[in-house]
Formats: C-alpha cells, structure tokens, sequence
C-alpha cells in the first residue's frame, strides 16, 4: 500500500499517526498481523490498511532503570527469553519459550501480544503477576496503565487512535522473589493454550509476603486471583498449594470451545495452579515450563 | 514370451533389497527439486482464487469491476466469461470421475468453493484484487455432522465396493454368545493437509498444453484435463516430478487446478495458481467423519461368534465417496458371521476423497477397540484374544491368504516391546513422575493392491540402460525404489541406469495410490527389463559369433551387464558386445505391470502388522503422550528397508495423531471448517513423536504378484491408531470411543 | 504501481530487488529473486517450511515483509552447501533418509543450523523442541532428530 511508512523516530511516528487519514495498522513483530491478514485474505475479506512499522523505532531494548524494568515495544520473545534477567522474569521467560515455535519468538514481540489482547495471550499472565504497566505514548503526551486496565477485552485494548504503546514497565518487587508459567495445550507444542496460570511470590523470613497469581485462555481477559493471593500471606512456601481451592478460581469466566469445555478449563486451572505453587515452594527444583 | 522372461530372468537383492538413501537426496536438501509452484516461465501471471464464505446457497454479486481496476489485475474470470469447457465438470462419466468445481454457475456448494479468480502481474496484486471482488451471496441453510436428515443407503463404498456383505448368521451368532459387545466409536473428518499445497503453472501454446502440477495419478489427470477441454490427451503434457506429499489429496485433478488452465486460456499468458493453506479445507478432498457400531459376540473360550460392523458416513450433497470403513472386518479376525452395512447423509462440504488409508484406517480404530473391550468381556489379554480368533484364512471369503506373516509380527513386537507381563485390568501401572502408564495393541492391515502400469526398458550400446515409467514420488521413494527394480530387471548397477519418471509422456505407471505403486510400477519396469533382456538374449542366441549361440533359452542368465552360460559362466559376453556386433544402438523393452485376475480370484492378498504402543497421561490433567511405539510388519518383499521404514515410522505417527490429535471443527451455522489452518487443525510435531521402532517381519509371498510386492504406504496408520486408543484405556480404565480422545474425558 | 528497491545481503552476496510494498520476504525470494528452495506451507507462521535466517535469528519468511530485508542479512537453503561441498546436516539427512517428500526439509535444515549454531550439544528433548515449529506431514521426525543428534556429534568432533 502506498501509505505504508517506516518513521525513524517516535516523534516522526507520533505525527504519522496524529496526520493519519486512515487509521494505520501498528506492525512490530507481525506474527499476529501477517497470520491476520492471511487468513482474511484466504476468505477475500481482505482490506488493506495503511502499515505504520515501528521496528525503526530503536525500541528493541531492556533496561534496568533502577526501580523498574523496561522491556522497549521492539522487544522479541527471543530476547527476552535470552536476556539476563532477575528471578521474578523467570514465569514470563518460561512463556516466552512456549510462544509459538523458535521463528515466532525471534520475531514476535511481548508488547505485540499484549496489544493483540487475545485470551489466550501468553504475555498477559506473567505480565500481571509482575504488575507489569504499559507506557502509551501520542503527540498529547505519555501515559501510563497498568495491564490490567490496559486490556479492555477480548482483543480491545485501551490505546487511543493516536497512541503508540511504546514500552512495558515492570517494577521490581522487593526481597526475595520466585515466579513460574504452566501453559496446557492438547500437542506438546505449538499449541494454543486450554489453561495457563502465572505466579509470582515475595518471600520473607520463610513465609508468602506477597503473592500474585493470574490465569490465561479461562476467562475475556487473564484474570489475577485477588482471594488466593490473599490468603497466601503469611503461609509457608510449601503450604501454597494446598490453600488453592475452587472458590479462588470466582474470577474466571471459562467457555466451551474447540479446545476444551468450561468445566475442564477450571479444573486443569487449579490443578495448574496447585502443581505451580508447589513448584515454586521447591525453586532448586526445575520450575517446570510444562505442565506434565 | 513368458517363458524367456523367466529364463533370462536376473537374480534379485543386488539392487533390490539394499536401503539405498534417496536418489532425489541431494536435490530436496539443497533446495534445487523443483516443485510445481517453483516453476516460473517467462511471462507467467499470478492467480488468486476467491472462495466462498458460506457453504450453500448462489453467488448474488461480485464487484468485478473494483477488481479489475486494481492496479496489476490483469483479468477477473467468472461464471461469465470463464472459457467453455467441452465436458459440464460435473458429468460422472467414468469411475474415479469426481464432481468439481470450475466456475460452472453461481451455486454454492460447500465453504471454500472457488467463486472467481483474480489474475494479475503479481500475486500481491492478485490477492487484493481478489479481496475487492467483495461478495454478495443468497445463503441457504446448512447440514453439517453426521446426524443430518435424509439418511440414505449407499450401493457403494470406497471405489467400488458394494456396500454390504454378509457371510453367516449374524443374528444368530450372536443369539449364541455367552458374551456380547456392541458399542459405537466416532472419527471425524480430517484433512490431508499434505505440506506443499495444490499448485498449478499452466501454459498454453496453441491448442497444446504444459502443466506443472502435482499428480498422484498422471495419466488420469491426463486423460481428465483433455476430456473437460475437449482436446487429445496427448495434447496436454504433464510434469510432476517431485510432489511433496499427496495422501490422496492430489491423486485426482480438482476444481482449482482446472480453474487454473482455464485461466491461462483466458489471458493467453502461462498462469500460477497456488492454494492457500486455509483454502485446502474444500475443494481437494478429506476423509469423511463415520459413527460405526461394531457388535461383537464370542463364546466362553473366547472364540468369536459373530461381528456386526455398522458404519454411518457422509458425502457432499453433490457427489459420493464414502469411506469403507468396514472393510477392515472382512479381513482380520475369523468370525463365523460376518456383516458389514452403511448408510450416509449428505452434508454441505466438499467431497470426501481418499485419504491415507481410506476406509482401513477409520474401521481399524474402532475394530481394534471392539476386539480389546470383547477380550475384557471373555477375560483375555488383548494379544490372547487375538490370536484365539486369528483368520487362517480370510474369513468372508473363505480364501487362503496369498502370504500372511501375521503371527510372527506379533511374536516380534512382543519380544520387542516387552509385552510379557502386562496387567489385564487398567489403570495399574505408573512411572517415577506417577503418570499413568498403559500398553495397548493394535493388529495392522491393508490390502495388497495393483493398478496397471506400463514401462519401457532400452539396453544401450555402451552398455547403460534407460528405465521409464510416468511413476509418482510422493516421498515414499519412487524415483529410489522403481530404480533398484529397474536395475535388477535389467542386470546392472543403479548407476547404469538413466532412470525416468514424474512425466505425463512417460509410459502411464498407473496410480501412486492404494499403496501398490511399487508393485504396479515396478512389475511394469520388471518386465520391461526383462523384455529387453530376452530379445538381447535371442539376439545372441541367434548368432554363431556368439559364446551364447545355442544356449537355449533357458539357458542364459543377465548379471552386470553380461548374458551368461547358465550351465558355464565364464561363458558368456557384454550387452555392448551384442549390440555392437549386431550393429544396433540400443534394443527396448517394454512391460505391464498388473494382478493377474486369477490371484484375486483363489487369494486373499494383504499385508499385516501389529502395532504396540505405550502412553503415558497425567491423572489430573488426562494430558496424552505417546511414549513408545513398536510396530511389526509383513508386507512381502521389501525393496529398500530404508525408505520402507520411513513409510511405516510416518504411518504409525499418522496413527497417533488419528487416536490423539487430528479433526476438522464444523461451524454448524456457516458450514466452515472453524480450525482451517496448521495453528488449529492439529498434526503432530516433532515434540509430539515418541520413539519409534518398525521391524521388517520376512514374509515370501509367492502369489501376489512376481516380485512378492505388497504395500508398505498405508498399512502403518492401520493397527496404530487403535494401539494407541487402547494403551489409552489401559492407563486409565476410561474408553473413549470418540477420536480424537479429549483429555478431560479421561478424568474419574 | 511503485516499487520499493530493497538492497540486502543473501547467502553472503550482496542484493538488490524491487518488491511490492506488502509483499512478504518469502515470495519475494522465490518469484522476485528466484530462491525456490524456501517452500511456502502455510502462509501463517505455523509450519515453518520458509524458515530463513534473518541476521542469524531463524525466523519465518512469511512473516517478515520483503522491504524489511533491507540492511539485513538473509540465510537461505541455497546458501548452506559451499559450492559442492554439502553441510554436514545435509550430509546426515541423505545418509540416514531423514527426508520424504523434502517440502519441509529446507526449512527443517535451516532450523537445525540455527539450532546447532546456537547450542552445539542439545539433548533429544532440545532437539524436538527446537524443532517444534517445522512440521512434515510425512512424519519422518524421529529421523530428523537421530540425524541432528548425530550431525551435531560429529561436528563437535571435527571442532575439537
């Protein structure tokens, strides 16, 4: 398409977007966009859209800014997956081996998912057990939102026609930090997600002093288990698993799909979650990037 | 004739026998084998195809103009101005003759028909042009699974086999039996889904044709191709040198590859037309989804009394093929009574065709699991029951099995696979991590098949030779396997014969299908050899110079290129010799390779195996994985254990992924398949396969044809995916009788 | 309709191509610069028989647009023999018939380059996990990894 542009800078991106006659399709990695596009135009319900590709940016990098991390809007799972990294990386680093095969990790990117917002995204629930915050930035300025009011809905998020999400911004927790991802899918690999479930303690002085858990594919968007989470504190590592009980799972919503039913997605979530606390209570064990 | 060809006949096992790696290797791992879509003339255009997004009703609209307009787009064919045809496509007139889609009208038929064809300078272009063609459609309401109204009773099954048969009293049987077991299994449709999707580079000169097509079956796509255009088939040249994987799906010419002549007709240009993989759910064939009730009796030893298999299929709602999947209970376990029945429904998707394995591999899951739940019932181990009720010779038609290495397959893979000491009851064994462990067996099957082929065979003065066929390399190994059979026939090295093939001019090799090319083939190419061979032999026989002169024509034998003395073989002269001195450049030889209608009339003719398989699930999750596979085989004479053990390693995981994996999802509003793409209808990867194991079990078949050939294609997928449905059972004590098996079925 | 100039480095060699703005890397590879040895199977990233390298990361050519290419370093199963010479994984697949229908196998070849590039002695497990992302419909997997298995143990052998 003739309105396809490649800006060297945000700043030339930014004014891009805010001239845009059309609304641009924002490209970083493509593996959701290209995929997209195929299949529509398979079905002839292809309509072009003008591309706006942001890998010009220099976007691609992870900082340590002290506080926090920021994994920059051109970061791969591949990076990600290779990069030196605290513990508390260690659940989003376990899906980002998960993330397709080894060519859509070097070029899908983690914010990429996260804008693509779908259920079953992989980033969502690490990224919320990291409390992880999307920065967006437009002409008008730069904000930022936590994930969870970032993602609006099934493949809805809350970037405004003129935004630009230029980075994830995960604060680094304090003290002691363990983290772990379960995905389960029908093939061993390449799979699209039945359940999957992220979690992240803190840790001190043998006991959960703080705890935040999420589940993927069960429900719009992953959801964080706020009742379990709370419960937790105080427990000893290796008590965690047995505290989660069905009535934690109240958050999520699970449908009957191809991939499995309601009923199913619920109990292979606790049990997930069950299998991933006990992991966690046992960290010189390998976390375990599958489920069985 | 006859009696010169086995006279000078050649000794076997110096080409035959030996695993060979592949003669097309070097080609395929450096990325020069052409495929059709690697094909490019000069000139050449792009077409899209426009499909159709509901399943049944008419065409109202297309902008044809918006896509015309696009930049690039060359033309736009319709029903309105697509070139006439000389035969309506959907005229049956002759077997093997399916119904297809080639923008006769505007009727929808099923998701995914072709509606139109963009062709422009570029494919960019062509697909956008495509995209603007924006369709209006008059959509009618849908019938999809196998519950639809109008069921039917289908007169034939499969290719041509009467739908029901009937050997004994079943009723009767049945009354008898002190255990009884009847129960109904599910398989769904599922799609070939072979990794190079249809392509099609056609080029016109004049009213003579070029096509780069892949073709299972050259000289029907010939003789189709030539009948719908109303031309001589010679007219129409094929070549289809390397196909990459068929499994039936290119074994007839479809809608879309015709769609792609007609549009190099259309702009008088040569035209590429490439499926989408997401367009590959329609117009090219599946595997039709059956509801199969066995009900099985058998008395206190054990001992079958009678087997009912019931089979309910589906075609399309505008041509039949319905998948035999009963047939596999003619064969294997010798039941007294006998009877197999089908009926059908027509549903809105295209029609189903052959599919690896079509008919054995579908009843082979649900037989074997009947036999294993009918062994529980009587108390016996699954290989026990077995071979309690094995078929000395086929049980619905009485006849002696032409080989049938059956029992020694068993005694192979159990040896192999550690069977001894399998506990009968389910859910007994674990491993360390406490998964759950079970075994399960499968028994293997499928018939020993031959199409006609033709070959040609010339000995050359220098002493080389030229073997020919039109022969199809799907990757099972032809271009290797018809070598070897051609060099033995001919008395040579390998690397002395100039061997072709993949050519429509070639002389017709019959159909890569059924697996029975390399016996149908390589009998042509035998022949053909030994033709040559034989008037070599009267050449030399005839001439007084000669050290062979009077020898009798039983009394010569070819080996590296030399005629010898069978009585003294230090007697004897080079075929360059022969020639030379009878001033000939080179000597044909011509052959046929087919069954002797005589062999099917007093043998039954199939090869057998028996799959053992070991899963491990996790008792919380039902999650499956397929630990451990041992498959053991008889399939006659083996003509390269290299490229055979591939054939079988690739059928036994086609197995996994029938018991485990594979399905197509209908939409039961739209009528479209839901997971039309590799992300969702699901094959096994690499991560997916456990380790696996195929022994070659020796059997000599001295009936079925010349060279003892049987099938090695299929019969892996057969035994397999039953063995895995069972271990599925025995891991957990749940039998699921619906596949794929749905791990949260598996939770109690 | 304006095309783009797109200068790249393929197998080593410098190059330059005209593309269509939306065209994939992939295609313009086999119909603009006629490298037909990178096979399309899909079209969405899910089979990986156009596996490349791209600036030695593996990645799928179907998705990644051929302008991209631009500046960039593209590996493709035409540059992996040296003249005659074949790669030792290419060596290895003949000898031990590690291939079929030979569809996926350049995109499997270039997969376990990259694999053994980037961990010269993997476990089976990291080999089939490794090679996850490249499907064969013939399912020869089980040769593919016995011959990566092996091609990697002899390389380690001739490095040391």
């Amino acid at each position: 398409m003739s309105g396809d542009r490649k800006p060297a800078s945000l700043a030339e991106a930014l004014s891009l977007l805010a001239g845009a006659p059309e609304a641009p399709l924002l490209l970083a990695g493509g593996t959701d966009v290209y995929p997209a596009r195929a299949v529509a135009e398979a079905w002839g319900r292809y309509a072009p859209r003008p591309v706006l590709d942001l890998s010009g940016l220099g976007l691609a990098g992870i900082e340590d800014r002290g506080d926090h991390h920021r994994i920059g809007a051109g970061v791969t799972w591949a990076a990600l997956r290779d990069a030196p990294l605290p513990p508390w990386f260690d659940g989003l680093r376990q899906a980002a081996r998960q993330v397709g095969g080894v060519q859509v990790q070097a070029r899908g990117t983690v914010l990429g998912n996260l804008c693509n917002a779908s259920p079953a995204a992989d980033g969502v629930p690490p990224l919320l057990t990291l409390e992880a915050e999307v920065e967006l930035a437009s002409r008008r300025g730069t904000r930022r939102l936590p994930l969870g009011a970032f993602i609006l809905g099934n493949r809805r998020t809350a970037l405004a026609p003129d935004e630009i999400a230029t980075a994830i911004l995960v604060p680094k927790p304090a003290g002691e930090t363990r983290s772990a991802f379960l995905k389960l899918g029908a093939r061993s690999y390449l799979v699209i997600s039945i359940a999957m479930v992220a979690g992240l303690l803190e840790i001190d002085s043998g006991r959960i002093a703080a705890a935040r858990l999420a589940i993927g594919a069960c429900s719009p968007v992953a959801q964080r288990l706020p009742e379990l989470e709370a419960a937790l504190i105080g427990a000893r590592p290796e008590e965690a698993a047995a505290l989660a009980a069905p009535e934690h799972l109240a958050p999520l919503s699970p449908i009957d799909d191809v991939r499995a039913t309601a009923e199913y997605r619920r109990h292979a979530a606790l049990v997930l979650l069950r299998r991933l606390l006990a992991g966690l209570a046992a960290p010189q064990a390998q976390g375990g990037s599958q489920a069985a | 004739m006859a009696e010169t060809a086995s006279a000078t006949h050649v000794r076997h096992g110096s080409s035959i026998g030996q695993p060979l790696t592949r003669r097309d290797g070097v080609l395929k791992v450096t990325g020069q084998a052409r495929y059709a879509a690697d094909n490019h003339p000069p000139g050449m255009l792009h077409a899209a195809l426009a499909v159709s997004s509901i399943a049944r009703g008419r065409v109202a609209a297309l902008d044809v103009a918006a896509a015309r307009a696009h930049p690039g787009v060359v033309e736009v064919m319709t029903p309105a101005n697509r070139p006439p045809l000389a035969q309506d496509p959907d005229d049956k007139n002759g077997p093997f003759v399916f119904r297809m889609e080639a923008l006769q009208d505007d009727r929808v038929r099923y998701a995914g028909q072709p509606i139109a064809v963009v062709i422009a300078e570029t494919l960019e272009a062509a697909t956008e042009g495509a995209a603007l063609l924006a369709p209006r459609y008059e959509a009618e309401a849908v019938e999809t699974g196998l519950d639809a109204s109008d069921v039917f009773i289908p007169q034939m099954v499969g290719p041509g086999a009467p739908a029901e048969a009937r050997h004994g009293d079943v009723e009767a049987g049945l009354a008898a039996a002190e255990r009884r077991v009847e129960a109904t299994y599910e398989t769904p449709a599922q799609y070939h889904n072979a990794m190079e999707p249809h392509a099609i580079v056609a080029a016109w000169e004049g009213d003579r044709l070029t096509v780069d097509t892949p073709s299972q079956g050259l000289a029907w796509a010939q003789e189709r191709i030539a009948g719908l255009l109303g031309l001589p088939p010679e007219n129409i040249h094929i070549r289809s040198p390397f196909l990459g994987g068929g499994f039936g799906s290119k074994g007839v010419i479809s809608g879309p590859q015709v769609l792609g002549i007609l549009a190099a007709r259309l702009v008088g240009r040569p035209v590429k037309l490439v499926l989408r993989r997401e367009q590959m759910y329609g117009p090219v064939g599946h595997r039709g989804p059956t509801r199969q009730t066995l009900r099985l009796g058998a008395g206190e030893d054990g001992g079958l009394t009678a087997l009912h298999h019931h089979v309910r299929t589906a075609t399309s709602r505008f041509d039949d093929f319905l998948e035999p999947a009963a047939s596999v209970s003619h064969t294997l376990y010798a039941a007294p009574a006998i009877a197999t029945t089908y009926d059908a429904v027509r549903l809105d998707t295209g029609t189903p065709l052959f599919m690896r394995a079509p008919g054995e591999a579908s009843g082979s899951i649900a037989l074997e699991s009947a036999i294993d739940e009918m062994a529980l019932e009587c108390g016996m181990d699954p290989l026990e029951f077995r071979l309690r009720n094995y078929a000395e010779v086929e049980p619905m038609s009485g006849k002696p099995f032409s080989s049938k290495a059956l029992r020694e397959c068993y005694a192979q893979g159990v040896a192999r696979f550690g069977w001894a000491g399998r506990p009968l009851q389910p859910r007994q064994m674990r491993d360390e991590n406490g998964l759950l462990v079970g075994w399960g067996l499968g028994t293997a099957t499928f018939p020993a098949l031959m199409f006609q082929g033709q070959a040609r065979a010339v000995i050359r003065r220098d002493g080389t030779a030229l073997a020919e066929t039109g022969a199809h390399d799907m990757g099972q190994g032809a271009w290797t396997a018809l070598a070897q059979l051609a060099a033995d026939s001919l008395g040579l090295e390998i690397d002395q014969v100039e061997f072709r093939s993949g050519d429509s001019r070639l002389p017709d090799a019959g159909i890569a299908g059924g697996s029975s090319h390399t016996a149908t083939a390589g009998i042509a190419l035998h022949h053909a050899g030994a033709d040559a061979i034989a008037k070599l032999t009267e050449l030399a026989m005839a001439d007084q110079r000669s050290p062979l002169f009077g020898a009798g024509n039983m009394g010569v034998v070819a080996r590296n290129g030399r005629l010898l003395r069978r009585d003294d073989e230090s007697r004897g002269e080079s075929y360059a010799d022969i020639l030379t001195r009878a001033g000939l450049a080179e000597i044909e030889g011509r052959g046929t390779g087919a069954m002797d209608p005589a062999v099917p009339e007093h043998y039954a003719t199939h090869s057998h195996g028996a799959v053992f398989a070991e899963v491990k699930i996790d008792p919380e999750l039902g999650q499956i994985r397929a630990t451990r596979l041992v498959g053991a085989f008889a399939a006659g004479r083996i003509v390269n254990p290299r490229l055979v053990r591939s054939q079988y390693y690739g059928g036994m995981i086609w197995g996994v992924s029938f018991a485990l994996h594979e399905q197509a999802v209908m939409d039961k509003c739209s009528g479209r398949v839901m997971n039309a793409n590799l992300g969702e209808y699901h094959v096994p990867v690499n991560a997916d396969v456990p380790s696996l194991e195929a022994i070659l079990v020796e059997e000599h078949d001295p009936h079925v044809n010349p060279l003892g050939i049987k099938g090695v294609g299929e019969i892996g997928i057969t035994g397999t995916a039953g063995a895995v449905a069972n271990a599925v059972w025995h891991a957990t004590g749940v039998r699921v009788r619906r596949f794929p098996i749905a791990i949260e079925k598996l939770l109690v | 309709m304006a095309r783009i100039h797109v200068t790249t480095t393929i197998n080593g060699e410098p190059m330059e191509f005209l593309c269509e703005p939306q065209q994939s890397l992939l295609d313009a590879l086999r119909n603009n610069l006629g490298l037909t040895g990178t096979k399309e199977g899909c079209g969405t990233g899910d089979c990986g028989a156009c596996s490349i390298t791209f600036d030695g990361r593996l990645t799928c050519s179907c998705l990644v647009l051929a302008v991209e290419a631009e500046g960039h370093e593209i590996g493709t199963i035409e540059g992996m023999a040296q003249g005659e010479t074949l790669h030792p994984l290419q060596r290895k697949f003949l000898e031990m018939a590690a291939l079929q229908c030979g569809i996926c196998t350049p995109g499997v070849l270039i997969a376990a380059r990259a694999l053994l590039e980037k961990n010269p002695d993997p476990t089976e497990t990291e080999v089939r996990f490794g090679l996850a992302g490249n499907l064969c419909r013939c399912t020869g997997y089980d040769k593919i990894v016995r011959a990566v298995m092996e091609t990697a143990a002899e390389m380690r052998e001739t490095a040391s």
